[in-house]
């Protein structure tokens, strides 16, 4: 504590006033009730909320650090249950608040193994309770919107090398583990690798079989335990499909059918994609997935994407633009970006507006900063502040002080 | 009756929420544990902060308001002994910081 000149004196004063509030506000509790239980499980969620918000730094609670080093414990070892259950218990005021999938990975990123997984099993239970209570066809359809924030999911969680553990409906826990060619295994008894390997020599899409074969165990590693008790099924829904596929471009596909085991066109990747996550909602090869979507977006425009590098709109509109403008005089055709720039202006002159928004900063938060003043004081247009007792937010980060003198001109 | 100035903070507002979402702490009790918070911030700030910040920027609006400043600052640096902040926009609200301690509700 010698040193204390350049320590931070909020996370203290935090905690000070967390304590003090706690303290005075049992017997509050008490008169009215109200358990001890839950003015504990108030401090917790307090706390959390701190912890989360990121504003301060070093917050740490020695509850917090006993747990998070338990759940590292946890994380290592291999197939508990009882560890997803206190970590969801733990961990869910961080799901509640996450309303968009979207906004859960730098959570899922950056956190400890624990969330990721306590995320998975939701997951799962979720994904595979709607695959499997529907025939193949009915969950294929029945996913699109469901499946696309879960591929989002499994994107983070396919950036980060962790030991995921998936459960299934039935309660099986089981275990994915990344392989350094990037394909993901879950462990457990294989079944229909038969199946599988019949159905290969059909496709035989040409000088791609080797790959292929390798790649697609995975898959069915994935799809069997995952889907408790319907493989058959399984084995309907990727047969017909595949043979669809077959004689379509391979050879830039070989990543997508690692995960289908099928090459082509988008929609029929992409459904396969959906089955294979409703039925086993795993998270194998998330970069396979993005890869095979990059990998599909350049093929010829029969389907029906209409973003990424198969966008033709753009090409369109630059002939129309061409054409409008090759009546005029050939100076024209020098300004190429200037008519685009023209065309562009015309909705954006929205831009003559001054109100800046919050792409100024980099993080959403407004800079607040709530005091008190001492003195304020004008003179023309320069202003003194005499300000004290404040907290502010700047930058998504806490400061304290007990003064502050500023200037500014209007 | 201390300043409820400080419940938009980070402090306060998790607080808040997390009263939110606990279902046995009736809204009467809630509003006590705010007002207890509101007693111990004001008490904590006065009494355990101890340092000086300066800044300086341009003013853009100012609102003057049952005793309320209001100030929106652009481009501001704020300046501590330790290290120098800068925001392209703050937001100033500042109550009376008069010892009798005005309520402001």
């Amino acid at each position: 504590m010698a040193s204390s000149a350049n320590s931070n004196p909020v996370p203290k004063l935090y905690r000070s006033v967390i304590e003090d509030v706690i303290n005075e506000v049992r017997e509050l509790f008490l008169d009215e009730g109200v358990d001890e239980q839950v003015l504990m499980e108030l401090k917790t969620l307090w706390e959390n909320k701190l912890m989360q918000s990121k504003a301060v730094e070093g917050f740490h609670t020695e509850e917090q650090a006993a747990l998070q080093a338990a759940a590292q414990q946890q994380a290592q070892q291999s197939q508990q249950v009882t560890q997803q259950t206190q970590s969801q218990q733990v961990l869910l005021p961080q799901q509640q608040q996450v309303t968009n999938w979207q906004s859960t990975r730098p959570n899922v990123t950056s956190a400890p193994q624990q969330q990721v997984i306590v995320q998975d099993p939701k997951i799962l239970q979720h994904m595979s309770a709607t695959g499997m209570s529907a025939a193949a066809t009915a969950a294929t359809l029945a996913l699109p919107t469901g499946v696309s924030p879960y591929q989002q999911l499994i994107t983070s969680q396919g950036n980060v090398s962790q030991n995921v553990y998936l459960k299934t409906a039935d309660g099986q826990i089981l275990q994915v583990v990344r392989a350094a060619n990037g394909a993901q295994y879950i462990i457990q008894p294989q079944q229909q690798m038969v199946l599988q390997q019949q159905v290969l020599p059909q496709m035989q899409p040409g000088g791609v079989q080797a790959p292929v074969i390798q790649q697609v165990r995975p898959i069915t590693q994935v799809l069997t335990p995952l889907q408790g008790g319907l493989p058959q099924q399984t084995g309907v829904i990727i047969q017909p499909q595949q043979i669809v596929l077959t004689g379509n471009k391979v050879q830039q596909n070989t990543q997508v059918m690692q995960m289908a085991g099928q090459a082509g066109q988008m929609q029929q990747v992409q459904q396969v994609q959906q089955v294979q996550q409703a039925q086993g909602g795993a998270a194998p090869g998330a970069p396979q997935q993005q890869q095979a979507q990059q990998m599909t977006q350049p093929q010829p425009p029969m389907m029906l994407q209409v973003d990424g590098a198969g966008d033709t709109s753009s090409d369109e509109d630059e002939e129309e633009e061409e054409e409008e403008y090759d009546e005029d005089e050939d100076e024209d055709k020098d300004k190429d970006g200037g008519e685009d720039g023209q065309v562009e202006e015309e909705p954006l002159n929205s831009e003559d507006d001054v109100s800046d928004e919050e792409d100024q900063e980099l993080f959403d938060t407004e800079n607040v900063v709530v005091c008190q003043y001492d003195k304020i004081h004008r003179s023309k247009n320069k202003w003194k502040f005499h300000l004290k007792d404040g907290i502010m937010n700047l930058n998504g980060r806490d400061y304290v002080f007990s003064k502050a003198v500023g200037d500014a001109e209007w | 009756m201390a300043y409820q100035l400080y419940r938009n903070t980070t402090l306060g507002n998790s607080l808040q929420e997390s009263l939110d979402e606990l279902i046995q702490i009736t809204p009467q009790l809630a509003l006590q544990v705010l007002l207890q918070f509101d007693k111990a911030i004001n008490t904590a700030l006065a009494n355990r902060v101890r340092n000086r910040v300066n800044f300086k920027g341009s003013l853009n609006t100012y609102r003057f308001c049952d005793n309320v400043w209001t100030f929106v600052l652009n481009d501001v640096e704020f300046r501590e002994v330790t290290d120098l902040v800068k925001v392209d926009k703050v937001k100033i609200v500042a109550c009376d910081g008069k010892n009798t301690g005005n309520t402001a509700e």
